[in-house]
């Protein structure tokens, strides 16, 4: 299903950044307002801030497709950089985004940067578009893994490990009558995956 | 995410006069129709055409009951546009997606391999298609009635050219080539006064299908320059879909043991039972008189008692182009269409398992005001991937482009079932980007300078 990262980078021109696999990297420089870099810092502190972790959480959850991001300021508090890493491209679910949390979330640390509209303004995507700046090397160790392949992959890891546990799941090992399921081939690799 | 919309705001007031009557119409039911493109050599050839064409395209609803109206809508590609001698500037004013043609697009859209463009059927893709002209009516007669001056326009106007012409007619069963009722569901949208069909459904902003008005985001769409030639319009992609009817039936012949799990598999993949009957209201077996009943055979949503798929999965066609309030990624408010399938060809008989080298298929016409946020936008996410629904990967498995490699993922208790080796069922045999003029916009294409 993924596309190669030649067919993102020469046939999309409205989509630069580099593509690994199911993921692309998409990394934004801002100018920081005159006299916002306290407040961006502000603003910044108070997203990391632990109170705001179910927030931020739940606005991960929401998206779906994001892997991580990180907000930096650089060059004496002047300029801002913005470097994350989605599924598919960074821009597939903005206008969804728009009128939720996560799009306050964006409306507030770049409201401190220069020339921001807004992110429900129209021009949003042509305003990022001018401010990234592709990534000469991106490299991902899951390439063929989405956030949610890799959030179900930990739920059903996690469950089945559950299931390892029980006195049950022994007794059923040791019932005679299962001995074709234990024997077949894809139940002996579950339990060798299950041992590593 | 969040599927019930806020509903401030009504009373917008729509121009619907100014509309075009086959832009916003539910398709009637039976129908026969008509689709013709033609490419113009020269803007005094297009314009006169265009002054010729104008007292056939009517504007507004005509009838509380589409099934009784009949129309003749006229659209162009951005090659069409520019070939009417419409300015520079205001081309560059059109949407990417558009200027480009889906032909260009293909690669994003999914439109690869015996669907790639190198193998549509001409003129699909080239600079042979400027004009596309369609238009439908319960029967023949009133369709001859509303094309009649149409076609004498085309024919008495020198430097046009007919370059393609498809009918297209409802199949006797009144189904689908693959079996199924269609033309079932139709949006809700604000200010127009026709009802949507499902009444659980806020009402989308007009905006979402019609140039000039707020949509769903609260700012206007992206319109072309100058105004009059934008407001009102709207964006119309049109695609050609042949349906493999044999491979479709061969398939569900040998993964299924019974009649009775035939079907049950047929209708897990679609959504819908042959009816219409939706899963989510009927999932044990078909129910005839659900599917023929127009108030109840698309007022439904998921969310509540059908999350998990155990009835629709959540892969299922219907599901995925229109998820209502399902649980998936982003909001399915900013992505919705009205789809106008209409069917060619022959039907393959019933029982026949071989295929009989007709062609046959369907022409459909996807209608709102943002090509890629909506059209495009639901066949990349929706059609070609799972993601969204937490099976990414997996594509529509009836819609899909599979290959032979498709996997589809049938929620059942007490483990799931999992379609493999799913071969294409659809082949993209041509597609058009159109812009779909309001009647202002059409008279300022005619005479620019009047």
């Amino acid at each position: 299903m993924a596309t190669t990262s030649d067919a993102t980078s020469s046939d999309q021109p409205e989509r630069p950044g580099m593509k690994d696999g199911v993921c692309s990297e998409f990394t934004v420089f801002t100018e920081i307002k005159p006299g916002h870099a306290d407040a961006l810092r502000r603003d910044l502190a108070m997203m990391a801030d632990g109170s705001a972790d179910k927030e931020a959480r739940g606005a991960l959850e929401q998206i779906g497709t994001l892997h991580d991001a990180r907000h930096v300021m650089f060059d004496n508090d002047t300029r801002h950089m913005f470097a994350s890493v989605f599924d598919g491209s960074w821009d597939t679910y903005i206008d969804d985004f728009g009128k939720t949390v996560i799009g306050e979330r964006f409306d507030r640390v770049f409201s401190h940067t220069e020339g921001f509209p807004g992110i429900t303004d129209p021009g949003v995507k042509d305003w990022f578009l001018a401010h990234q700046a592709p990534a000469g090397v991106f490299v991902s160790s899951y390439p063929d893994l989405t956030v949610q392949q890799i959030w179900k992959d930990q739920r059903v890891s996690e469950a089945f490990q559950a299931v390892l546990d029980t006195p049950e799941f022994r007794a059923a090992l040791d019932n005679p009558a299962n001995a074709e399921l234990l024997a077949s081939p894809a139940f002996r690799r579950l339990m060798e995956e299950a041992e590593r | 995410m969040n599927a019930s919309a806020s509903t401030s705001g009504t009373g917008v007031d729509v121009e619907i006069d100014d509309v075009q009557s086959g832009a916003l119409h539910p398709r009637p039911v039976p129908y026969v129709g008509r689709f013709v493109f033609l490419r113009v050599d020269d803007r005094d050839a297009g314009r006169t055409l265009l002054r010729r064409l104008l007292p056939s395209v009517e504007g507004g609803l005509p009838s509380a009951d589409p099934n009784q109206d009949a129309w003749v809508a006229v659209a162009f590609t951005y090659q069409g546009l520019r070939a009417l001698g419409v300015p520079q500037e205001s081309l560059d004013s059109f949407p990417r997606a558009f200027r480009q043609g889906m032909a260009a697009r293909a690669h994003l859209i999914g439109d690869v391999g015996e669907s790639d463009p190198a193998h549509w059927e001409p003129p699909f893709g080239t600079a042979d298609v400027h004009v596309v002209l369609s238009a439908l009516s319960p029967d023949e007669a009133r369709l001859e009635k509303a094309l009649e001056r149409a076609r004498a326009a085309c024919q008495e106007t020198p430097g046009v050219t007919v370059t393609w012409q498809q009918e297209v007619r409802q199949l006797p069963t009144g189904r689908t080539t693959f079996g199924f009722r269609d033309g079932i569901s139709h949006p809700h949208i604000e200010g127009l006064g026709l009802p949507g069909s499902n009444s659980q459904e806020a009402p989308l902003k007009a905006g979402e299908f019609l140039l000039g008005y707020p949509d769903e985001t609260g700012n206007l769409p992206p319109m072309p320059s100058p105004d009059v030639l934008g407001r009102n319009g709207t964006y119309a992609a049109v695609r050609k879909l042949h349906t493999n009817v044999a491979a479709w039936r061969q398939y569900l012949r040998a993964h299924t043991s019974s009649e009775q799990e035939e079907a049950l598999l047929a209708a897990k993949m679609v959504g819908r039972w042959p009816s219409g009957a939706p899963l989510t209201l009927s999932p044990e077996h078909d129910d005839a008189e659900l599917g023929n009943d127009p108030h109840r055979n698309n007022d439904f949503l998921y969310r509540e008692n059908d999350d998990r798929g155990f009835r629709c999965p959540a892969g299922a066609h219907i599901r995925r182009v229109n998820p209502r309030d399902a649980t998936i990624i982003g909001d399915a408010r900013m992505h919705r269409l009205i789809r106008r399938g209409t069917t060619y060809g022959p039907p393959l008989p019933e029982g026949v398992l071989e295929d009989d080298g007709a062609d046959r298929g369907l022409i459909g016409v996807f209608i709102g005001a943002h090509i890629e946020r909506q059209f495009e936008f639901i066949k990349t996410e929706w059609v070609n991937d799972g993601n969204f629904i937490g099976y990414p990967g997996e594509q529509d498995p009836v819609a899909g482009h599979h290959g032979g490699t498709g996997s589809a993922t049938i929620p059942e208790q007490p483990v799931r079932r999992r379609l493999q080796n799913l071969p294409g069922f659809v082949v993209t045999r041509g597609g058009e980007y159109c812009f779909l003029p309001g009647l202002r916009a059409l008279r300022w294409l005619a005479e620019p300078e009047g």
